[in-house]
């Protein structure tokens, strides 16, 4: 006969009156201990003391450790909007927060991304559409580029595969988190204006990234660990 | 056509003050569960700036936010009322509408007998702060109390949904059960104040026990401005009944850690499951209302009524500002029951039912039948002296006309 009774508010101040112990309580609800007596094995529960079992002392602790959080520090962050035009403001998220997406650039000033459709086949919500092209004859390190590269990011649910998937280390998941817009259109994002953020975000938030590649020192490696 | 007038302003005053300060309890209720949760709670939908009443207007009340949070309430009232009122398929249809009026009246007729003040003087106006004083005034609050559980069950029955079934079921057998043991805890109470009339009650607790001076016939205790300690309330002549009637209420309110009825854990949100709408917002309501009850008969029955230290002597210096601080100090009395009702609630969790059962009927039931033993035995002596005790207070309070 299991004790799992005791292990509860059940005995309150009705133990009091009739203080009649386990044997009456394990016998109240024979029935179901033997349900729930493999659940929790007698040994493994504490016995209470009378106090406990009266109950009132432990709902004045309770109450007294309420009271003591009614004066706390409250941890809300208190995003009352400022923080879109004032960056001093912003909530900074921990390392490894998977915001939305930009395009990074290489040492000729061109996007990184090769249209190799790597991210676009590892993407799981198939969010990103790539048309590929030839390099205009100027580009000197690659032959193939985006023409137009798109990320949905209503479809986007933000999994940071593009990024684990892409060779060339072009396509980053910043730690922007203010992900809203009056148009649905809006949240379709065209190559210009990855390309753009990433020149607004790339240095100044770089340690953010969710992966540490090509950022020294930026995340412990135990983020490695999308797939 | 006077007396008739004057009997309108009790009422206005119970009623439209019940009414009008549900919504405040529903913001405070939100505020205080964020408070223990270390959070904020509602602070954006305020009197004056941003997402004010006003913008709706489209008056420009500036950038800053005056007590924001504030006119929450008002914007969930605006939501629930313009929300459709549905009635699911198989639900019985007139049940299902006449259910929240069953849970919201009887919490408000119970105000009736619920006294909130003294005697109000104005000029010649005696308006006494009740809207009616029975004399059996306890009994018709127990009697009217335990009827909003029938709104709980029909509205439970007539939804066509087990869980709301359950929560109605649920709802009948935790209000008989606990009706029981407040019934005896009030049978004590009774028994020592030697009255059922609420206001009697009130008048005891002050002291009025010493009304006349058997040697000089004057009136001594609260009218005289004599002594008028708390040390006189129930609470501390009735200890063990306040703790025990203050459980009965939690349990017959339905809060937690009794609030099975409605249990979003197991039933979703019980008995009030399909509602929607306004049919919801008064079972919300009727809630709130019946914890303002519980919290005006503790008022009146343990913590002195309208009655504050030094009410005699501001009595007798003025009537009318005594009666009005004394209006007060039952808001205030009823308001401390309310917010360690919502304290206890985000403090404890629920019981389950096999608890709930032993606690009430292991528990509650005993406890307060010796309660009423001791009562009886220690009355024992004194019961020839205040046989008529509660006539005298009647009498007195009579003859207690402007003039």
């Amino acid at each position: 006969m299991s004790t799992d009774d005791h292990g509860t508010p059940s005995t309150g101040s009705g133990q009091a009156a009739d203080n009649a112990g386990q044997s009456h309580v394990a016998a109240a609800h024979g029935g179901h201990a033997d349900t729930h007596g493999h659940a929790a094995p007698a040994h493994d529960v504490r016995q209470q003391t009378f106090l406990e079992k009266l109950y009132f002392p432990e709902i004045v602790k309770g109450l007294s450790h309420t009271l003591k959080h009614m004066f706390n520090k409250q941890f809300t962050v208190d995003y009352d909007g400022s923080q879109r035009t004032n960056p001093a403001k912003n909530h900074i998220p921990r390392a490894g927060y998977r915001g939305e997406h930009y395009l990074k650039k290489d040492d000729e000033g061109h996007v990184k991304c090769v249209a190799c459709f790597m991210c676009a086949a590892a993407c799981p919500a198939e969010c990103i559409h790539i048309e590929g092209a030839a390099t205009p004859p100027d580009w000197k390190n690659r032959e193939r580029y985006p023409k137009r590269f798109e990320i949905d990011l209503l479809r986007c649910i933000y999994c940071g595969y593009c990024e684990e998937a892409c060779p060339v280390d072009a396509i980053a998941l910043s730690s922007t988190y203010n992900i809203v817009s009056e148009t649905r259109e809006a949240k379709i994002y065209k190559e210009e204006k990855l390309i753009a953020d990433g020149e607004k975000l790339g240095l100044s938030l770089s340690h953010h990234h969710y992966r540490p590649d090509g950022v020294p020192g930026a995340l412990p490696a135990s983020k490695e660990h999308g797939h | 056509m006077t007396p008739y007038l004057l009997k309108l302003i009790p009422v206005l005053l119970v009623f439209g003050g019940l009414l009008n300060v549900v919504p405040l309890l529903v913001f405070l209720e939100r505020k205080v569960c964020a408070w223990i949760q270390d959070r904020v709670g509602p602070n954006r939908v305020g009197l004056l700036g941003p997402d004010s009443p006003l913008e709706i207007f489209g008056i420009d009340s500036g950038q800053r936010r005056f007590l924001g949070g504030f006119m929450q309430p008002l914007a969930d009232a605006i939501k629930l009322f313009t929300k459709e009122s549905f009635v699911p398929a198989g639900a019985d249809r007139i049940l299902f509408t006449a259910a929240p009026f069953f849970a919201l009246m009887p919490p408000l007729i119970t105000y009736a007998v619920i006294p909130i003040g003294p005697d109000l003087l104005a000029g010649v106006y005696n308006i006494k702060l009740q809207v009616a004083d029975l004399h059996v005034g306890l009994l018709f609050a127990l009697a009217v109390a335990s009827l909003s559980a029938y709104g709980l069950a029909f509205g439970g029955w007539a939804s066509n949904n087990k869980f709301a079934l359950l929560g109605g079921v649920r709802a009948m057998a935790q209000m008989i059960s606990y009706e029981i043991g407040m019934g005896i805890v009030i049978l004590s109470v009774v028994m020592s104040y030697n009255s059922v009339s609420l206001r009697d009650m009130v008048y005891l607790q002050a002291g009025a026990t010493a009304l006349k001076d058997p040697a000089t016939g004057a009136l001594t205790g609260m009218w005289a401005g004599g002594s008028n300690s708390p040390l006189g309330w129930g609470m501390f002549h009735q200890p063990l009944a306040f703790v025990l009637f203050t459980i009965c209420a939690f349990a017959e309110n339905n809060r937690l850690p009794f609030d099975l009825a409605e249990c979003e854990a197991e039933l979703v949100g019980g008995y009030h499951t399909e509602y929607n709408s306004m049919g919801f917002g008064m079972f919300f309501q009727g809630e709130y209302i019946a914890m303002l009850a519980m919290g005006g008969l503790i008022a009146a029955m343990f913590l002195g009524g309208w009655h504050y230290p030094g009410y005699g002597v501001l009595e007798a210096a003025s009537p009318f500002c005594a009666a009005v601080v004394g209006l007060a100090s039952f808001a205030i009395k009823v308001l401390a029951f309310i917010f360690f009702s919502m304290w206890v609630r985000w403090t404890l969790p629920r019981f389950r039912w096999d608890q709930l059962m032993s606690i009430g009927w292991k528990g509650i039931v005993p406890l307060a039948l010796a309660n009423l033993l001791f009562t009886a035995f220690v009355n024992l002596p004194v019961q020839p002296e205040r046989k008529h005790l509660g006539g005298i207070v009647m009498e007195q309070r009579d003859e207690r006309k402007p003039g």
